[in-house]
């Protein structure tokens, strides 16, 4: 190392430390304006129509009333009412019921589908454009389409039913048939997007690992299940939350065939919310059932970014 | 034109303190070369001079003025990146016309300076290109003529050539070099390369792990290290440090080591009486250049057995064992060394250097 | 001659010659399956059709056809001038379009302010934003919807229920697309960045001329995004508009569902009419419309 004996003239500092600091705060201070500018208008809209109804969403569930008359303070009453409440619990079931069955059915189909598309290339852009399609049309259209379809006297199916000489199938008027035709609508429906996801996490998975499964003599199923399965579970996991996610929110469907029959058999947890807030004005149950699903999707949230992170060794 | 200063120059990035209170001055004009391994700090004061870093604490002046809390334009300094960082989706003209448009300038005028600049660096004919449509070679010219545009009063390059081929960086080493003669701005250059430092610097300052070690002329950094780090850092192969210990009275003294004794010359080695006096007895290093070594027949002084015999056509390199320690010996293309042969070995020893424990040299400047 | 085996001794050369059929086979049979899904895809919109060019009362006869006699345009009449379809349907574009602007500039400027700038609490702030990246609007509909009813009397109606600002302005808030916006633009090279700052540039004009111009593709991808998810959205409109001047398509097509008796032929020719459009527009941006729907939910 440089020993020098003194510091030399030009190498002495000229500010004292107070000076220095004074500047440094100025700077700093200068350096947040532009800041403002650009987090500004994001966080507050964020804080108003989003954080805001978060934060009321909790005060509500202690109280009653409000959308009509004035709210009144109930404590936790409406979480009584949530734990005994029949056809809340039975909108718990029917929504649990049914994204089980429809991400059970969705996830094998689309990864079916993928890796079919993976394998064989050719027309792989006319595929994925014919699987995507369903996504353009709004769920509740959608809805409009399968009641067609399902309908039990001019729908296609039954139509089809009968040349064939087989029974009519009541799908919407009979439970559990109303829930599976809700899911066989939502199966359509997302098909596509989680193709697409699917087969993109398939191409994620490095060629040589897939060569060396051809190499070492592996079938495709085998190859299938032994290497990009295991490669692509951390986005499995992290489809599954998601899915989980979007499903529980089940609505559009249930409004454009079922509206929640028949006798409550297709309720999901989010038509029972807008029932009960404006068909029935019975809020309190709502605001708790709304605060509930809300901790749950944040929770899942969490879980979800868990997965990925792991994924990704620490990048958020 | 400006005077570069940095005071008591410090920068932690949380606990790790990058930069440990470095104090430099690069005169008006004047073509400083920052030099250091990776990881020491070199690129990270270039960073503080410019403004891209903050400095935790410590002075950076520029042409008299303090610019800590400076915005980087208003410090007047051009920065060229080791990899260019040219704005992708805009043509070599808009590239380089970027830092005018920014100070707002007027349409013709910036014209003239960007063809200007253009044709100092040979770009005339690819303003209308794309980066990804150059060369590597192009694009640091495209870079090159970014930052000379604005006219500015030092320049910052970040190891500039450390990107191009082996034959590229060499031209364009000269370019840089013919570039700064001509425009006269002051300069500091980071590398890694001592090679480029050595050709290229009026002076060096050699970092590591954040400290200066020495700021000196290239020759004198060769000729006269601070210490052992510098020693074995500049010139390839490096110096050999040989382990001795010294004894001795007034103006006469030896070295003894694994291959023999040495007379030692204080004189033309620089070394006070007083100061080798306090070290007699204890283990210091010698350190002697490989062409300052030459192979005779064993006799009194030091020997050896030849262990590599490596001939690169214009010299040879003969490595010779003493003991537990190796020296590299430069010898000429025809030396008829062989392994395994016993040697003796002459050493220059006005050109020798002696260094403490701790690295430091003995000789007093 | 040497026969080449694999680990378990079997001739490869033969192998080779049996998986050949074998793959062919195999590959039609993938083919089929994909095609079949193919059908299941675009069928249902297909067969929506028919029904639009016929009289409802035509399709409950008994025996059931699917082939209309003649083609029927009662229904899309009736559509256009006895109900308000046109009216929705501009609703609905400005609603998603002002929605997808707005969202995608503030989503923007945030996603660089996260990216690139430096301020106190920057992670809080972004772990907090993340957190609330998929609220469900249904649990925070019945707050939402009091707000915009106070926001009512607060700006003199300006916001409210049945007012486009107050239908627009809950729906711009989107984490996701400044989740979106920042990992793209962290993946633009510091250097850029660090060059224009050197070059005089302010955060403004590096953001305008820089970061913008390299932001395009994600730009384009989140707009089809918001544009999509706003375009079909039913609930929070199905609650902040009560008037049917204001509806949405989404909202109007459901009411054509009457309590008793509904027109059935009206509603397929309103699916139609909604759906062709939007069709035609897929087809042309094909690519985007995919990679939108991916980044959706892929963004790593």
């Amino acid at each position: 190392m440089v020993e020098v004996s003194a510091t030399p003239e030009w190498a002495q500092l000229s500010m004292s430390p107070k000076e220095y600091a004074r500047e440094r705060f100025r700077f700093r201070r200068r350096a947040l304006v532009p800041v403002v500018g650009f987090i500004g208008p994001f966080l507050a809209l964020w804080s108003l129509f989003l954080a805001v109804p978060m934060g009321w969403a909790v005060w509500l569930s202690l109280n009653e009333g409000g959308l009509v008359s004035d709210a009144e303070f109930v404590g936790f009453a409406n979480w009584t009412t949530f734990l005994k409440n029949d056809e809340l619990q039975t909108a718990i079931k029917n929504t649990s019921t049914y994204v089980v069955v429809a991400i059970v059915v969705v996830f094998s189909l689309a990864l079916m589908l993928a890796s079919l598309l993976n394998n064989n290339k050719r027309g792989q852009n006319f595929f994925k454009v014919a699987l995507y399609f369903p996504l353009l049309v709004p769920p509740i259209m959608a809805g409009m389409i399968f009641f067609f379809l399902t309908h039990y006297d001019m729908g296609v199916i039954n139509l089809l039913l009968q040349t064939a000489g087989q029974e009519r199938v009541n799908f919407l008027g009979a439970n559990p048939n109303a829930l599976l035709t809700i899911v066989g609508l939502e199966v359509w429906r997302g098909l596509g997007f989680w193709v697409l996801f699917y087969l993109a996490g398939l191409q994620s998975v490095p060629a040589d690992l897939m060569d060396a499964g051809k190499i070492d003599g592996a079938r495709t199923v085998r190859r299938f299940v032994r290497i990009s399965l295991p490669t692509l579970r951390p986005l499995l996991l992290f489809a599954v939350v998601i899915a989980l996610i979007f499903n529980f929110q089940l609505f559009d469907s249930v409004q454009a065939l079922t509206k929640g029959g028949p006798t409550l058999g297709t309720t999901s947890i989010v038509w029972f919310i807008y029932k009960q807030l404006f068909a029935f004005q019975e809020s309190g149950v709502a605001y708790a059932t709304s605060l509930a699903l809300l901790l749950m999707v944040v929770a899942l949230t969490v879980l979800a970014y868990g997965f990925l992170g792991r994924r990704d060794d620490g990048t958020k | 034109m400006a005077e570069v200063i940095v005071r008591q120059l410090t920068k932690s990035f949380g606990d790790n303190t990058v930069v440990k209170s470095v104090s430099l001055k690069a005169d008006d004009g004047e073509f400083l070369v920052l030099l250091g391994p990776s990881g020491c700090g070199k690129s990270t004061i270039l960073r503080l001079v410019a403004g891209l870093e903050e400095p935790t604490s410590g002075e950076i002046v520029i042409d008299g003025k303090i610019v800590n809390f400076v915005s980087p334009m208003k410090r007047n300094a051009a920065f060229v990146f080791q990899n260019y960082a040219l704005y992708p989706h805009m043509t070599v003209f808009k590239n380089i016309a970027f830092p005018l448009a920014t100070a707002r300038m007027a349409k013709a005028e910036m014209n003239v300076a960007v063809q200007e600049a253009a044709r100092i660096l040979e770009l005339s004919h690819l303003l209308d290109r794309l980066p990804s449509q150059l060369s590597g070679g192009q694009r640091q010219r495209v870079a090159l003529a970014r930052a000379i545009v604005r006219k500015p009063a030092v320049f910052l390059m970040d190891e500039p050539l450390s990107n191009l081929d082996a034959q590229l960086r060499q031209q364009t080493r000269l370019e840089l070099m013919d570039l700064h003669q001509r425009l006269g701005i002051t300069t500091i250059y980071v590398t890694h390369d001592q090679v480029e430092a050595m050709t290229m610097g009026d002076r060096i300052a050699i970092l590591r792990d954040g400290e200066l070690q020495q700021v000196a002329s290239p020759l004198e950094t060769y000729e006269q290290p601070a210490n052992t780090f510098v020693a074995r850092f500049m010139g390839a192969p490096p110096m050999n440090l040989v382990p001795v210990t010294v004894e001795g009275s007034g103006l006469s003294w030896k070295a003894s080591g694994a291959g023999g004794l040495i007379d030692l010359d204080l004189n033309a080695m620089g070394i006070a009486q007083s100061i080798i006096s306090v070290h007699a007895s204890e283990t210091l290093k010698l350190g002697v250049r490989p062409e300052h070594l030459s192979l005779a027949a064993v006799g009194r002084g030091l020997s050896g057995k030849v262990r590599f015999v490596e001939r690169t056509g214009s010299e040879t390199f003969v490595t010779v064992q003493m003991g537990d320690e190796n020296v590299v010996v430069r010898c000429s293309a025809h030396e008829s060394a062989s392994v395994g042969e016993q040697v003796g070995l002459n050493v220059r020893i006005a050109q020798a250097q002696l260094f403490r424990a701790d690295g430091r040299n003995l000789r007093t400047n | 001659m040497t026969v080449i085996s694999d680990q378990d001794g079997r001739d490869l050369a033969a192998l080779k010659r049996q998986s050949v059929s074998l793959r062919s086979l195999k590959s039609s049979v993938s083919y089929l399956v994909l095609t079949l899904f193919t059908i299941i895809s675009v069928g249902p919109a297909i067969y929506i059709v028919s029904p639009a060019f016929r009289e409802s009362k035509s399709l409950f006869s008994y025996p059931p056809q699917w082939l209309p006699n003649e083609l029927y345009l009662g229904n899309f009449e009736f559509l256009l001038t006895e109900t308000n379809y046109v009216r929705w349907a501009i609703n609905t574009l400005i609603f998603a379009t002002s929605v997808t602007l707005i969202a995608l500039v503030i989503d923007t400027l945030a996603g660089y302010a996260f990216a690139r700038m430096q301020f106190p609490l920057k992670r809080t702030l972004f772990g907090l934003v993340l957190a609330t990246l998929m609220v469900p609007t249904a649990a925070v509909l019945a707050p939402t919807y009091l707000l915009v009813r106070l926001l009512d009397d607060w700006t003199f109606g300006i916001v409210g229920i049945d007012t486009f600002p107050g239908l627009i302005l809950p729906m711009t808030v989107s984490p996701l697309g400044v989740f979106m916006m920042r990992q793209f633009i962290e993946t633009l090279p510091p250097g850029l960045y660090e060059a224009a700052r050197i070059d005089g540039a302010g955060e403004w004009r590096i953001f305008t001329r820089i970061v913008l111009p390299l932001l395009k593709p994600a730009i384009v991808v989140l707009g089809i995004f918001v544009f999509m998810m706003q375009w079909a959205n039913l609930l929070w409109p199905l609650v902040a508009t009560t008037r049917d001047e204001t509806r949405v398509l989404t909202v109007g097509i459901s009411t054509l569902q009457g309590q008793f008796v509904t027109n059935w032929g009206v509603i397929a020719a309103a699916t139609l009419m909604t759906l062709i459009p939007i069709t035609i527009v897929f087809l042309f941006f094909q690519k985007w419309f995919v990679q939108a729907s991916v980044a959706g939910a892929l963004k790593q």
